[in-house]
């Protein structure tokens, strides 16, 4: 009887479980880059944790760059 | 790799920046784009529906320069959470460069 009961429980609150691990975003929503490897890559200008101006074409010719793109500080994705 | 510069990126304001940078001890500079302005230059801010609203949110990515301003690897999402590919990159690249 107690199984019986738990899986109909399992049942009902299946479809809400579903949708709630669905929504936020499914697989073929996740946006696609614009940019692509061969592509020059745009110049920017940003301030660095110590209040620098920092440029991409500083760079140029002198060192290849990586950049580590985080959604916000003390966050680890 | 002293001919590879390091950078994080994220929209954050340098006074957060650097507050994560002392927490964490990290090596390389956080660079701040609170306008945005590059995310949406490289199509890494995207808008998020919820609820009727929309935000803008940058997705996590690793992407790779050469010297000649040329991006060698761009990888945005999950996968990026792991620097392994992109660091691999930059190790071809310097060999490459200095085989020349």
């Amino acid at each position: 009887m107690k199984r019986l009961l738990a899986c109909s429980l399992l049942l009902a609150f299946a479809p809400a479980f579903t949708s709630v691990t669905a929504s936020p975003q499914k697989k073929d929503e996740i946006p696609k880059l614009t940019l692509k490897v061969g592509d020059p890559a745009p110049d920017f200008a940003l301030l660095s944790d110590e209040w620098k101006t920092v440029k991409l074409s500083d760079f140029r010719g002198k060192k290849n760059v990586l950049l580590a793109v985080c959604i916000l500080a003390f966050t680890g994705g | 790799m002293s001919d590879t510069a390091v950078f994080g990126v994220s929209m954050d304001s340098p006074a957060a920046n650097a507050a994560f940078a002392k927490q964490i001890n990290i090596k390389f500079p956080l660079l701040s784009d609170m306008n945005r302005k590059m995310l949406s230059s490289y199509g890494i801010l995207k808008n998020y529906e919820k609820g009727g609203d929309t935000y803008q949110w940058a997705l996590r990515a690793n992407i790779v320069i050469d010297k000649d301003g040329i991006i060698r690897h761009i990888e945005g999402g999950d996968s990026a959470v792991d620097p392994n590919t992109a660091a691999s990159v930059c190790l071809d690249l310097h060999k490459k460069q200095t085989a020349k």
